[in-house]
């Protein structure tokens, strides 16, 4: 480990706390998604079961990440003020009404573990804005990145997985289109904000895997849903490839921000030592 | 406040102590700025666990009772499963780097008799071989610090005879070395220090006191921060001593004289005389002493005394006449004579003299800085700030009172570091600072600058008790003899200091401080005149791995290997004891016992007002098979034959205080019965004893018991002991400064003798030799061993340097796992250390690996980039590089040593080298 | 009220890591583990360069995020600002190391030694296995401080009850005290002395302060 003074990449969450970020804010985004399309999906118990096998993935990740994992219980033991306590419960009564609507068939229940999966990405965003310690995570507009990024994943995931097993709709590919300019004003209003309170170690870090967001995450998207939308044969190849493109650049920024440009801030002296007389 | 409830910390055993726990309080004396006194916790098991400040010392400490880092490394240096767990003796007779030495385990039994064979042989043969050399050679540690811990074992080098102490493992070469001689020469001042509780300015030449001078160093620096003191750092890279000073002078390497030199310039050519004090230049210095054509004192004819002119009588009178104004400056005749080296007589009659202050004003006038500034890269207007504040610091004419006697109150110091101290240009700087101190009447008073012990000078330690009247009003100094009658071409030991270097003097520790690398250089090829160099028979080695710690350590190793017996104390396997035959453990630090001598004034900035003495004592049983230093030495006198000798010797008081004494009508007498073997119990408890009687006029003789408990026991040291001018105003003598016709005089016979003897290979080091002396290129002189070594002196433009490190100087600790990890907190632990801008003109960046290198070798380390460095500058922290060493030898560090070549012109008159060297860089990998 | 606080004077401290080595003895923290340690930090260019040595470690914050993103609950404040946590609740999510701007907590997941695998004897004879897969920082030597209090003792002046890095301090740069005791010794330095806090821009209240030079004396 470093000692610093200069801000350093923390090594206490590596790439398991990283995939609770991947797969908890696409699996949300996917129960979202679906949720804003349940009307016209008839399998919807495939993306409820996919949305929260995501989740529990990530959830799993983490546990293993934990040092004492038999005592992961006690995560629910501070709800006041633990944003982290906060997901681990949004994450029962998701999963509470995710089993029920399974087992019931009711869609209701499904939607209503789809509304609760936006209060869990929710607070995923709010985990890494409490992150007092990490920079590039305490900026507030961090949470609206989180969001944002979880529902355009989400959605990529839906569209690729509609796309791959029948015809797209309407909602989806809106729900896709709007999430995925959602993130990337995001982004943008995010990453502003981070230029003046971020090294240049993790501003170098992140502005690669920004730049692919924007252009393999959102341009190339978006442009893959016009041609599909004016290309109908087109459609289905571009859903799924504007779908994965989507999701890829969300991950890997999520990757890179918990695991490469989370260095913390270092230590700073605004005064410095008088040592003897002047 | 917020979210406040009230919680119990939930307790765990590593905080929970058990019943049986106890403290013991015992010393560390790892380093030279020892001892610090601390106490031990060791639970109900037996098990130390933890080291904590002996708070009841604090009231007489000079560091609050505060213990330094290398003290909370004994622990892990107790349990460390690297240790030598027992005796061992090598099966594979070839030695060398590649060879492995096959040790294996043998009885305490075998180990001593094997040693104890060969002694007997020797003994039988003749302690002297065919060259004159003692057939047993010993090495040990640098600073004095082995003999901390080696308990009775100088009982029984005094019991052998003579022994070859002069194969040097850093001492002379990498120490403070004119400091040493010409320090003690001046001034008793072995080592030399600011009086740091009263200073208010400092100019410090590279000295990393924060580093180097232990618990009291920090302790005393820190408390004259926050009081005010200015302490201007003058070196190449921004030392811990540097961080923690109030200004930084970023010196070309080797170039201190100069720097010096222009003080002294602005300070006589600048500045009215009154300026400086007058009255001590007068009479306290020998600068109204008249020097005549030749460059030697005018002097009396009848009483050969050197003379002086009155002013107020317009006559020369002897020095020492009373009721005189001496004339410090002028030219003025007076019948006398001259009398030149070997008593020739130079010159009689009607004779011009010059006061020696007038010719140190001429001498002086060259040295302005301007000129300085192009030599030393700092700027002229900078060292003329410097000297005027320092002028101005010194407050010449105020007086204060201590222990009710009134003093000269001084508050400036100079003090200097190694490489400052050492090599060529080590004279120039010592002498320049001590002219610094003498112009403003600061030697040896309050605030100023002090000398701190005495080594060469008897007795050892008592700094006032070893001043004596000597010729011409100085102090008598024990120089080796250069009369044609005593000198001698047959040196005593190998290094042939006795020869050589009449500074060194002869007493036990002058050994060690002459040329110590002559040792190892003339196996090869001794020089004209001397008897052939040869192998010691036996070689005892303690506390030191001159493999690592000396000057080209390849060319070491190949010549150890070649040496036929060798026998280590050896803690753990290391880069030395890997040419040895047998592997004595010795009890480490909290396994063994011996009482020192505490407080009065000592190395460094140990200034107590206290004196007394201290014990270690084991805190616990022995981790491994090995045995306390006196029961080794007891048994190797009695298997050697030398019981009664050995045991006549701690009598006497070898091993720190004599066992029959007197005082204020009280006497006492432990002395041990010579005929027996005395276990260490028994020698301890009677030199507590008589420690204890020392210390209390013989009321009270507590024994070994009593100091277990206590631990240590001191009585007041009066505070005007710190300061020699006292002294020497009471003896009538003066300061020996700023002419040094005797030492000249001195340079001229030995050149007499050695030419007597064609030995013509010292005539560059006779010429340092000087009366005042005077500026060389000394940086040049280590360019120019680029050439010797077969290079370019332009492609190797870099000067690398080394500094210590506090974790670890003189600590023998690189194989304790919690040192390094502390230590790895501070830059330069990791790697070398390059000006950041330099590194990326090169196309270096931090992290990357670079090769360092002379023509001859090279050293490869990860490239630490700082902003606290000279651009031509490259720093190697400590002294690393270890092959052996368990646990060091993965630390990737290299060390500057192994590029640094022994070389006889770069050997000062004094028999010293300094620690830089001219090299290239490179990216690699 | 009482709270406990720590004063680093950046004037004295040379960066000797005493204080490190006396934490780690005195806590028995296994190798790279610091709760206290001291930066070697360099500002400026050559030759316009400082160097200071800055002793860093949990701040105890009367605002603490360690505390406040804990899911455990395992840390806690106690009333006299001293920040704990409770190995027994910890999970070691090490939700809390991220969260704190310092750089203080630590997390070991396995046991580790000075010297290989095994535990030499002062390892084994303190090994804590509830200290494993746990957050763990500096306590500001509670224990200590406790049992001084309930001696009688004054923590900060008394080193029985005083923190083992203040303790050890060769420079006397460390100071530990009740601030909310104005005639203590670190509310006279602090007092007497101008000072900062370690990023106190994140509101996090720190309890150590920085000393970097006197209160400029007002004019008669």
């Amino acid at each position: 480990m470093s000692f610093g003074p200069n801000p350093w990449q923390q090594l206490h969450w590596d790439e398991r706390a990283a995939a609770n970020f991947m797969l908890g804010g696409t699996g949300a985004g996917l129960l979202v998604a679906w949720a804003v399309s349940s009307t016209v999906t008839p399998d919807w118990q495939g993306y409820l079961l996919a949305g929260m096998a995501c989740i529990a993935l990530g959830l799993g990740a983490v546990w293993l990440e934990i040092g004492r994992k038999l005592r992961a219980i006690h995560v629910f033991f501070h709800p006041q003020t633990s944003w982290m306590t906060r997901e681990a419960m949004v994450a029962v009564i998701l999963f509470g009404f995710g089993i029920a609507a399974l087992g019931s068939g009711l869609r209701a229940l499904g939607i209503a573990a789809a509304l609760v999966a936006l209060g869990f990405v929710y607070c995923q965003g709010r985990i890494l804005r409490a992150s007092k310690g990490i920079p590039a995570w305490r900026e507030p507009t961090v949470t609206a990145f989180i969001v944002t990024t979880g529902l355009a994943e989400g959605g990529g995931a839906f569209l690729a997985a509609s796309a791959l097993v029948g015809g797209t709709q309407l909602p989806g590919l809106a729900f896709f289109a709007l999430a995925a300019v959602a993130r990337v004003l995001a982004w943008s209003r995010y990453r502003a904000r981070l230029e003046h309170g971020l090294s240049k170690r993790a501003l170098d870090t992140l502005n690669p895997a920004g730049r692919i967001l924007v252009q393999l995450g959102t341009i190339v998207p978006l442009v893959l849903l016009l041609a599909g939308l004016a290309l109908p044969e087109f459609a289905r190849t571009a859903g799924i490839f504007a779908g994965l493109a989507a999701l890829s650049a969300g991950w890997y920024l999520k990757f890179m921000l918990v695991t490469r440009a989370a260095f913390n801030q270092g230590f700073a002296l605004p005064k410095l030592p008088v040592r003897g007389s002047r | 406040m917020k979210n406040l409830s009230t919680v119990k910390v939930v307790e765990h055993p590593a905080k929970t102590p058990d019943a049986g726990t106890r403290k013991l309080a015992t010393y560390c004396y790892q380093c030279v700025a020892g001892p610090d006194l601390l106490t031990v916790q060791v639970n109900g098991q037996g098990v130390a666990t933890e080291v904590e400040p002996n708070f009841a010392a604090e009231p007489v400490h000079p560091g609050g009772g505060k213990v330094c880092v290398k003290a909370y490394g004994l622990v892990q240096k107790l349990y460390n499963p690297n240790r030598v767990r027992s005796p061992m003796k090598r099966t594979n007779p070839r030695k060398g780097r590649d060879e492995d030495p096959g040790f294996v385990p043998i009885s305490w039994d075998e180990a001593l008799d094997t040693v104890a064979k060969k002694l007997l042989e020797i003994r039988a043969k003749g302690l002297l071989d065919e060259s004159g050399y003692p057939r047993v050679a010993t090495s040990f540690g640098g600073g004095g610090t082995p003999q901390s811990y080696m308990g009775s074992f100088p009982a029984f080098l005094s019991a052998w005879g003579p022994m070859d102490m002069g194969f040097g493992s850093g001492q002379g070469v990498k120490c403070y070395h004119s400091e040493h001689l010409y320090g003690e020469f001046w001034h008793r001042g072995f080592t030399v220090s600011a009086d740091t509780p009263y200073c208010n300015y400092n100019i410090s030449c590279g000295a990393n006191i924060e580093a180097s001078g232990g618990v009291a160093g920090v302790w005393r620096h820190a408390n004259a921060r926050e009081r005010g003191i200015k302490r201007v750092q003058v070196e190449p890279h921004l030392s811990v001593t540097g961080a923690c000073s109030a200004e930084w002078v970023p010196i070309k390497p080797k170039t201190d004289p100069a720097f010096l030199f222009a003080l002294i310039h602005v300070m006589l050519h600048e500045h009215p005389r009154e300026r400086l004090d007058v009255d001590f230049l007068k009479r306290h210095t020998s600068s109204p002493y008249l020097v005549g054509p030749n460059g030697y004192y005018l002097r009396d004819r009848t009483t050969k005394k050197p003379l002086i002119w009155d002013a107020k009588n317009e006559c020369a009178v002897p020095f020492d006449t009373p009721d005189i104004d001496p004339a410090l400056e002028g030219s003025f005749d007076a019948e006398s004579i001259e009398i030149g080296p070997d008593d020739q007589t130079l010159s009689d009659g009607d004779l011009v003299g010059e006061p020696a202050f007038s010719k140190l004003v001429a001498h002086m006038r060259p040295y302005s800085p301007e000129w300085a500034s192009g030599i030393c890269d700092v700027k002229a207007d900078t060292m003329r700030r410097i000297a005027n504040e320092y002028l101005d610091a010194a407050q010449v004419g105020a007086t204060v009172e201590v222990d009710g006697r009134r003093l000269r109150y001084r508050p400036v110091a100079v003090t200097l570091g190694k490489t400052v101290t050492n090599g060529w240009g080590g004279y120039e700087s010592c002498w320049a600072r001590t002219m610094l101190a003498a112009l403003v009447g600061a030697l040896e008073t309050v605030g100023g600058t002090l000398g701190t012990t005495v080594r060469l000078n008897r007795p050892l330690n008592e700094r006032h008790k070893s001043v004596r009247k000597g010729p011409d009003g100085f102090m008598a100094y024990p120089l080796n003899p250069t009369d044609k009658e005593h000198w001698s071409a047959q040196p005593n030991i190998r290094n042939a200091y006795r020869t050589m270097v009449p500074l060194a003097g002869d007493g036990p520790w002058s050994q060690a401080l002459g040329p110590t690398h002559f040792s190892w250089m003339f196996l090869e090829q001794t020089p004209k005149g001397l008897p052939r160099v040869t192998l010691p028979e036996v070689w005892f080695l303690y506390r030191t791995n001159p493999a690592i710690s000396f000057w080209d350590t390849d060319g070491i190793s190949d010549k150890m290997a070649r040496f036929p017996f060798v026998v280590a104390f050896a803690y753990t396997r290391d880069e030395t004891n890997h040419f040895a035959d047998i592997l004595l453990p010795d009890a480490v630090d909290l396994e063994s016992l011996q009482l020192i001598r505490i407080g009065g004034s000592k190395f460094i900035e140990q200034f107590w007002e206290h004196e007394g003495f201290a014990l270690r004592q084991p805190v616990v049983a022995p981790a491994v098979n090995a045995r306390d230093f006196t029961d080794i030495a007891t048994e190797l006198a009695a298997r050697s034959g030398l019981l009664e000798k050995y045991n006549a010797a701690i009598n006497k008081g070898v091993v720190g205080i004599a066992l029959k004494g007197e005082a204020d009508g009280e006497s006492w007498d432990f002395s041990l019965d010579t005929t027996l073997v005395h276990s260490r119990e028994t020698i301890w408890d009677a030199v507590c004893r008589a420690a204890s009687a020392e210390l209390t006029g013989g009321k009270e003789t507590h024994g070994l018991g009593w100091w277990k408990e206590n631990g240590l026991r001191t009585r007041p040291f009066p505070r005007v002991d710190w300061y020699l001018q006292p002294t020497l105003e009471d003896m009538g003598l003066r300061f020996e400064l700023p002419y040094q016709e005797r030492l000249y005089r001195v340079g001229r016979e030995l050149e007499e003798r050695l030419h007597e003897h064609d030995m013509r290979w010292w005539d560059t080091q006779l010429a340092e030799y000087q009366t005042l002396p005077a500026w060389k290129d000394f940086p040049k002189l280590w360019e120019d061993e680029v050439g010797r070594m077969g290079g370019r002196a332009d492609d190797y433009p870099f000067w690398l340097l080394t500094a210590r490190s506090m974790q670890y100087a003189w600590g023998g600790n690189v194989g304790m796992q919690m040192i390094k990890e502390v230590a790895d907190n501070i830059a330069g632990h990791q790697g070398v250390i390059l000006n950041t801008q330099a590194a990326e003109a090169h196309g270096i960046a931090d992290g990357d690996m670079v090769e360092i290198a002379t023509p001859k070798a090279s050293v490869r380390a990860k490239a630490v980039l700082r902003q606290g460095i000279r651009p031509d500058t490259l720093l190697l922290l400590g002294q690393f590089a270890h092959w052996a060493t368990p646990y060091a030898k993965d630390f990737g560090m290299p060390s500057m040593n192994k590029l640094v070549p022994m070389s006889m012109a770069l050997t000062d008159a004094t028999g010293s080298g300094a620690d830089l060297v001219r090299v290239s860089l490179k990216k690699v990998g | 009220m009482t709270r406990w606080a720590m004063i680093a004077d950046l004037r004295r401290c040379v960066g000797c890591q005493t204080c490190t080595a006396a934490c780690k003895h005195t806590n028995a923290t296994p190798p790279e583990v610091q709760w206290r340690r001291v930066l070697d930090m360099e500002v400026g260019e050559y030759p316009e360069v400082q160097r200071v040595f800055v002793p860093v470690g949990c701040m105890h914050c009367a605002d603490p995020p360690c505390m406040h993103v804990c899911p455990s609950t395992a840390t806690k404040q106690r009333a006299d600002g001293i920040v704990t946590i409770d190995y027994d609740l910890c999970i070691g999510c090490a939700y809390c190391a991220v969260a704190c701007p310092y750089q203080a907590r630590y997390k070991t997941d396995k046991p580790s030694f000075a010297y290989g695998d095994g535990p030499i004897q002062s390892e084994a004879a303190r090994f804590d296995d509830g200290r494993i897969g746990v957050a763990t920082k500096c306590t500001f030597c509670s224990d200590r401080v406790d049992a001084g209090l309930e001696k009688g003792l004054t923590p900060g002046i008394d080193p029985e009850a005083s923190p083992a890095c203040v303790n050890s301090c060769i420079a006397k740069a460390l100071h530990f005290g009740d601030v909310e005791d104005p005639a203590s010794n670190v509310s006279q330095l602090l007092a007497e002395n101008q000072y900062f806090r370690m990023h106190e821009e994140l509101g996090t209240d720190p309890g150590f302060y920085y000393l970097w030079d006197k209160k400029p004396e007002k004019a008669a």
